[in-house]
Formats: structure tokens, C-alpha cells, sequence
């Protein structure tokens, strides 16, 4: 053997000493139960661990899946009182996450497809127009997503990606763990005490704040709209930030509709309905309060949940269903509920699923 | 600086990313595959690739400077009298009229108007710097000059000399490389051996450790600091940016160039060291000798000493110097601030002359010279960085006038690295430790391996991809 097939021969082992030294830290469970509870994979994975940890409910089980609208627009415990605890509801809401990281998370959350009655799945809306560029190769997904990513998820997860660097950075990162974990990691040896201490009490009580949070006080009532010359007109005491915010979500820019949402929630709310093909679970789709005012001009058009409303055991709640809620009044910027729409909004969807479910064999 | 990096030219192809990762993967498979006479096709092409991957209609300028110095070092073997001197002058005369023009004709256009139109608006002209061209000409130029003088013989082969310059291990920012030490690998080019190719990963791994944990941890305090100084008043803060961006670009600089050495090491090429532990240095010579040293030695041999050297008498050897020192300067950027830079080295080494001559200091003695030396350094720095002379000359007085009440810019953590770095940079001098750990035994090598792999994985400063500060130039 030459000294170069030597010397090739010695990088490959350090390499793979490196993928196994990698993975006793963070493949391990050990990791995961002491990432940190306020980062994006620590989100996650509390809510998984929660989930994982609770006692078997009586009442079934409906897990509600979506994002920062569904973390605070939504209350498990005020659903579950709303239909008088027929059916527990488990609060899936995640701020920044999207389907492809919902699809991971049920993969994980449900490994036998048998234990939810039922899944809501929160859209912003149900047309499947382009409202951001770049959706598909977000990085911040690998981030939520790092501790659910097997190796044999690696290729499928790098190829949704669309540009060659989020494919090689995403393929990279899923190898090895700790390149995404990196601030996770440098955050806990910044102070490994105050870390054991915040995960270990997030992992027993975390569950608890979540269900005793009231949701966001702030409100834009009195929050008006001149569509035609686009303009706002906030009250006095909103503040900047806010403003911002709810000119960005409201009086959005026009992006050119390519399709590549179409082609995003086909991959991955279809991945989902695929996971449950097999599985006694209905899966629901609900179009959340779209903002505090919505331009009546909003263009329609087709949805993946037009085709899927035609599929066994899924159901579409017709998109107008909370349109009633898209008042100044009940929000706290652009996209979020306030605590006036929290409760409001959580017993109408506990009601809807509650009627759903009694409809069919319970 | 009125001429830049292309934008788009910071995310492709960085040795930082995937991408090279995986492009340095599939070269060196093909090359160790193909039959050796195939295999400076193979290196051309992937060189050619890794250049087009940054802005590909330059690539047009590297191909035409290669052809006009290879005729040029073939008209000049094969004449005599004048047609060589108008060959070399041909030759140089694209090389830096093209090195002109890109880097320098907006700060000609800018010095122009204020000197003789001061009332009249500058609007500079869209100029994208093509990439390594500071580089590969310096490069081409000493080919050529060499063959003048008749120290090289000319390449007849365009592949082999087309080769020689586009390398791309040294193609963006160097080590400058001479075409003798190219070709003495390449005529006579054998494998590696274990112990080479070891010692090329572990170069590597060290480059990943200095750029990605050490350089892009203290850009984030220069970089802060250097925005707008003004923001941060007082004489901590200055010193301890102009500390942060002293660490920074020797960081940046000695990692890229580890690198470099690291890859070329895996192809069975040599490459000259460029960085010896400069901030070691006990004089302001000593640290040319250690600082960038392929420039060093290009600028003595061509500059230096085609000026006079030091042949003809005190005073001239120190306007040489200065001379010298000033196109340094300004070989790093088009601005005032680098020829202040260059001066102000130039100086310091006249200075250091007449007081010290060339007594060398061993031992303890050293220790406050050191200190004063890197002080010194440390204080041009500050012209390097800076983005306008008033910038860099408020930093100046900050240093030195500045109010006391504000505090440093580097947490604990970039002291620490600043402590290990130095503790490394000992280490390493008395003990050569990094370099010999090529050689230790199996398991030791290897575990040093995965450990430097952590820490580039772990301690990576920041997830944005930081091109590497000579890229500029």
C-alpha cells in the first residue's frame, strides 16, 4: 500500500472516530434531555419528552400541530375544558416551524400512528400562494429538527432543499449533530450549572407554564385599514416594533407565485397524510384567524387541502370557520392571538373537533 | 478601498464550506485514480472550476495573463538583446496593467480629482477586484523575471505552466509560490508519503481551528469596533480592537494559508511556509521574517534588491526599505490608509537599523522587545484596518489619549483564546509539538485528529461564512 493509500486510509478512520465521538454526545439520550429549553431544538424536543413522560389520558388524545399562531392562539387546557375534558388536546405549537418540521415531529410524537384520535393541522391559510421566498431551504428546520434526524433521514432531508449550499449544509449537519447543536453546546458550557438546573426544570414543570400561560396581553383595537391607498392607522399606544410587524403580515408585498409552496406542502403535509394512510386517526386541517384585519381583496386560489379533503378520515374545516376572529381586538400584532382571542379561539376548535370526532367512531 | 471582493464570491467555493470540502474530496479521488500522465489535466480543470466557481467571466483574465507570460518566458529564452527586454517588459506591463486598473484606478481617479479637482464629486467606478489576481500576478511576474534573469528555465508546456499559476490551493491568497519550487515538485512528482499526507490533514485541521474558531471570534470585536469607532470611545476599547483585529487577520491569514500547504501536501506538492510565529517576533524585521514571508521574499528579490539592496551605502539601503515597504503597502489595498501602513513599517525598520544595526536577541532579553514589537504591530494595524485616514487616526489617539472609564471589548472567552494562542504559539516554537504530532504513534495522531475536528465543530465562532480577510487583496 502506497504512503498517499495510507495516509487516505488514516483520514477515513480519524473521520469516522470523529462520527462516533460525535454521536456518544449527541445521539445519545443523554444530550437531548439537557439541550437547552428556550433554543429551537430544545423546544422540540421538551414538548416530545412532555408528551413521552405524561400518564395515559382517559379522554382521547388530539394533538395540535403549527406554529407560533398555534403556541399562542392556542390553550390545551382551556380546549380540554370547552367540551368538558371529552378529548385531552396536546399544544404542538411551535414558533418559526413549518410543515416539513411538523412531519418529523409526528413521525416522533406518534411512532405507532395509533395513539392521537386526532391531528390539527394549523395552516395560515389554505390557498397555497407563495408568501415568503426561500421556504424550502430555511436552516433554521434543521435546527428544530437536529435530534429527530436518523441517518437514514439524512439524504431524503438534504434533497428537500433546493439550493446546492442548504443540501451540503443540511447533509453535513445531519451527520454530524454537534455542527448544528454548535450554540446549544456553546451556551451550556458557558454555564453548565444554570443549564442542568433551567433543563431540569423545564422537563418537569415546562408543561405546566405552557398550560398557565395566558397569552400575549398586548391588543390592536381600534386598529384601522384604508385598503385602497394601503394604508394603516394604529392607535396611539402601539408600539413601533409592533407597527412594523403588523404592516409587514397585513399590507404584505406581493411575492410572484411560483408554486414552490404548492410544491412544499404537497412534499410535506402529503408526507403526513402518508404517514397516517394506514392509521384510525383524522388528520384536520383549520385555516387560523389569517391577522387582526385582512384585505378583502386577498386573492384566493387552489390549496393542497382542496385534493386532500377528499381522502378518508381528513377533514377540512371550511376556510371561513374563524374569519370571525380576525379582529384588531383580539390580536397582539400581525399573526398572534392575544390573550382576548386565546381562549376564545381554543374553545371554538375544541367545539369543531369535539363535532367532528362525535360524528365519526370516537 | 474602492475596489472589492464580489459579493457573490464570498459563498462559493470558501475552503470553509461543504463545497470545497466535497470538490477537495473528489479531486483527490480522481487524481489517485487517473494514470499519472492524466493527472495535471485533471488539476488544471479542477483549478479552472474552483476559480469559475467564484465570478466565472474573470477566468478569461487568468487565462489570457498565463498565455501572454508563458510567450513572453519562451520569446525571452530564445532571444537575446532587446526583443527580451521588450518581451519582459510586455510581460509586466499586463501583469500590472491589468493589477492596475482593477485595483487601483479608482484610487488613482479619487487622488486625481482631489489633488487637482477638490470641489468635483468622485463617483468610483463599478470595479469587481478579480479574485487572487494580486497573487497569481506577483506569482507570474517572478516566473517571468526569473527566466530574464536566467535563474528558470521557460516552460515549454502551457498545461504545466498553466498549472503553475492556477493552482488552486494557492490560487486565491497564496503562499506565493516560485516556479522553482513548483516545477522541482512537478518534474520530479512522487506520492506522498504517510507521514506527508498526515501532516497535510493536520495542517488543514489547524487552518479550520485558526480561521473558524480564532479569526471569526476576533472579527466579531474588530469588526464591531472598526464599523465606527466613535460608537466605542476611549482607550480600552481602541486597544483592544486593534488587539482583536492583530489576532484576527494573523488567524485568518496563517489558517488560510495552513490550509493551502495542507491541501497541496495531499497532491505531493511542497509549499513554502509563509507564516513562522510572527508575533514572537523581537524586532520589526524579525517580523517580516515570519509575517507573510513568500511576500517578504518576493518583494526583497524583486523590489529590494533590484533597487540596490543594501549594496549601496546606509541611506540608501533605508529609502529601499522604504520604498519597499511602501509598495507593500500598497500591494495590500488601494487606499491611503495601506501606504500609510507600508510607510510606517518602512520606517520602523530604518529606525531599527540605526539603533540596533543587526544584533540578534536571545533569551529573557527578548521578552520586552517582544512586547514592544507586537505594541508596535499592533498600532499599524490600526492604519490596515480602518476604513478612512481619520478613522484610523481617531483610533490613534484613542490608544493613546483616550478616556480610561470604558472597558475591553474581549469577554473572558477571547482572552482565554487569546492566552491559548500564545501558549500554542510558545509551545510550538521551543517544541515544534504540531509538527511532529504528524509522526506520533497511531492512536495519538488520530485522537488529536478528533479532537481538532470537535473543536472546529463545537467552537466555530459564528454561522455565517466569513470570507477570508486577504481575499481583498
Amino acid at each position: 500500500m502506497s504512503g498517499a493509500a495510507r495516509g487516505a486510509l488514516w483520514t477515513l478512520v480519524a473521520l469516522a472516530a470523529f462520527f462516533a465521538a460525535d454521536s456518544l454526545l449527541f445521539r445519545t439520550t443523554w444530550y437531548a434531555r439537557h439541550l437547552s429549553p428556550d433554543s429551537s431544538a430544545g423546544a422540540l424536543e421538551y414538548q416530545l419528552q412532555w408528551l413521552q413522560r405524561a400518564p395515559a389520558s382517559t379522554a382521547p388524545e388530539v394533538l395540535v400541530i403549527g406554529d407560533s399562531r398555534i403556541a399562542e392562539g392556542f390553550s390545551a387546557p382551556t380546549a380540554d375544558a370547552a367540551i368538558h375534558r371529552r378529548l385531552h388536546f396536546w399544544n404542538f405549537g411551535t414558533g418559526g416551524t413549518t410543515p416539513r418540521v411538523w412531519y418529523y415531529t409526528l413521525r416522533a410524537a406518534d411512532p405507532t400512528r395509533r395513539r392521537f384520535a386526532a391531528i390539527v393541522i394549523a395552516l395560515d391559510k389554505y390557498p397555497d400562494r407563495d408568501w415568503f421566498a426561500e421556504f424550502e431551504d430555511r436552516k433554521t428546520d434543521q435546527s428544530y429538527l437536529v435530534m429527530q434526524l436518523g441517518l437514514g433521514d439524512c439524504l431524503n432531508f438534504a434533497s428537500s432543499m433546493t439550493a446546492m449550499t442548504s443540501r451540503l449544509h443540511s447533509l453535513f449537519a445531519c451527520v454530524f449533530r454537534g455542527v448544528a447543536l454548535r450554540p446549544d453546546v456553546q451556551d451550556f458550557l458557558a454555564n453548565p450549572e444554570a443549564r442542568l438546573e433551567h433543563a431540569a426544570d423545564s422537563l418537569h414543570n415546562g408543561l405546566r407554564y405552557i398550560d398557565d400561560y395566558a397569552g400575549k396581553p398586548e391588543s390592536l383595537r381600534g386598529l384601522t385599514a384604508d385598503w385602497p391607498s394601503r394604508t394603516l392607522h394604529f392607535p396611539a399606544d402601539v408600539a413601533e416594533p409592533i407597527r412594523a410587524n403588523v404592516t409587514q403580515f397585513v399590507l404584505p408585498e406581493e411575492v410572484p407565485n411560483t408554486g414552490a409552496m404548492a410544491r412544499y406542502r404537497q412534499r410535506w403535509l402529503g408526507g403526513i397524510l402518508d404517514l397516517y394512510k394506514d392509521s384510525p386517526t383524522k388528520i384536520i386541517f383549520v385555516q387560523l384567524p389569517r391577522g387582526p384585519l385582512v384585505n378583502p381583496q386577498t386573492p384566493n386560489g387552489p390549496g393542497f387541502v382542496d385534493s386532500a379533503s377528499k381522502l378518508p378520515r381528513v377533514t377540512v374545516l371550511p376556510a371561513d370557520t374563524f374569519t370571525d376572529l380576525e379582529r384588531p381586538e383580539l390580536f397582539a400584532d400581525g399573526l398572534h392571538l392575544n390573550r382576548e382571542g386565546r381562549p376564545i379561539f381554543s374553545q371554538r376548535l375544541a367545539q369543531n373537533v369535539d363535532e367532528i370526532l362525535a360524528g365519526g367512531s370516537r | 478601498m474602492w475596489t472589492k471582493s464580489s459579493p457573490e464570491a464570498a459563498a462559493n467555493m470558501l475552503f470553509t464550506t461543504p463545497e470545497f470540502c466535497l470538490f477537495l474530496a473528489a479531486v483527490l479521488a480522481l487524481f489517485y485514480a487517473l494514470p499519472e500522465p492524466a493527472r495535471k489535466y485533471l488539476l488544471l480543470a479542477a483549478s479552472l472550476y474552483f476559480y469559475i466557481a467564484w465570478i466565472p467571466r474573470y477566468v478569461v483574465i487568468l487565462l489570457l495573463l498565463i498565455t501572454i507570460d508563458y510567450l513572453a518566458a519562451l520569446w525571452i529564452e530564445s532571444r537575446q538583446g532587446p526583443p527580451r527586454r521588450a518581451a519582459l517588459v510586455v510581460s509586466l506591463c499586463a501583469n500590472l496593467g491589468l493589477l492596475g486598473y482593477f485595483k487601483y484606478a479608482n484610487f488613482a481617479r479619487e487622488t486625481f480629482l482631489s489633488l487637482f479637482h477638490p470641489a468635483a464629486h468622485f463617483e468610483p467606478l463599478a470595479i469587481i477586484l478579480p479574485l487572487g489576481i494580486s497573487f497569481h500576478t506577483f506569482q507570474s511576474m517572478s516566473y517571468v523575471i526569473d527566466v530574464y534573469r536566467k535563474k528558470q528555465p521557460a516552460i515549454r508546456n502551457y498545461i504545466d505552466y498553466a498549472l503553475f499559476v492556477s493552482f488552486f490551493p494557492q490560487l486565491v491568497a497564496g503562499p506565493i509560490v516560485r516556479a522553482e519550487e513548483f516545477f522541482a515538485d512537478y518534474f520530479h512528482w512522487r506520492p506522498p508519503t504517510a507521514a506527508e499526507w498526515q501532516q497535510g490533514v493536520s495542517m488543514m485541521l489547524t487552518g479550520y481551528i485558526k480561521k473558524l474558531v480564532f479569526a471569526d471570534q476576533f472579527s466579531l470585536v474588530s469588526d464591531r469596533y472598526f464599523a465606527n469607532p466613535a460608537a466605542l470611545p476611549g482607550l480600552f476599547p481602541a486597544w483592544t480592537a486593534s488587539l482583536a483585529f492583530g489576532l484576527q487577520i494573523f488567524f485568518d491569514f496563517s489558517g488560510y494559508t495552513d490550509i493551502a500547504i495542507g491541501v497541496a501536501l495531499l497532491f505531493g506538492f511542497h509549499f513554502p511556509e509563509n507564516f513562522r510565529r510572527p508575533y514572537l517576533s523581537a524586532t520589526i524585521t524579525e517580523f517580516w521574517h515570519r509575517w507573510h514571508i513568500t511576500l517578504s521574499h518576493w518583494l526583497r528579490d524583486y523590489v529590494y534588491i533590484s533597487l540596490g539592496g543594501n549594496r549601496k551605502g546606509a541611506w540608501r539601503t533605508r529609502l529601499n526599505l522604504m520604498l519597499t515597504m511602501l509598495l507593500g503597502g500598497l500591494w495590500h489595498g488601494a487606499s491611503w490608509n495601506f501606504v500609510i501602513w507600508g510607510g510606517y513599517h518602512g520606517l520602523l525598520l530604518s529606525v531599527e537599523r540605526i539603533v540596533w544595526g543587526r544584533n540578534e536577541r536571545t533569551g529573557i532579553a527578548r521578552l520586552p522587545l517582544a512586547i514592544l514589537t507586537f505594541l508596535l504591530v499592533t498600532i499599524g494595524w490600526v492604519f490596515f484596518r480602518a476604513k478612512t485616514l481619520t478613522a484610523a487616526l481617531y483610533v490613534i489617539a484613542q490608544m493613546f489619549t483616550g478616556e480610561t472609564q470604558n472597558h475591553s471589548l474581549l469577554s473572558p472567552w477571547q482572552w482565554l483564546l487569546a492566552i491559548v494562542s500564545l501558549t500554542i504559539a510558545l509551545a510550538e516554537e521551543h517544541r515544534h509539538w504540531l509538527t511532529r504530532l504528524a509522526r506520533a504513534p497511531f492512536w495519538i495522531r488520530t485522537t488529536a485528529a478528533v479532537a481538532a475536528l470537535l473543536v472546529i465543530e463545537l467552537f466555530t465562532a459564528t454561522d455565517l461564512s466569513i470570507p477570508f480577510v486577504y481575499f481583498q487583496f
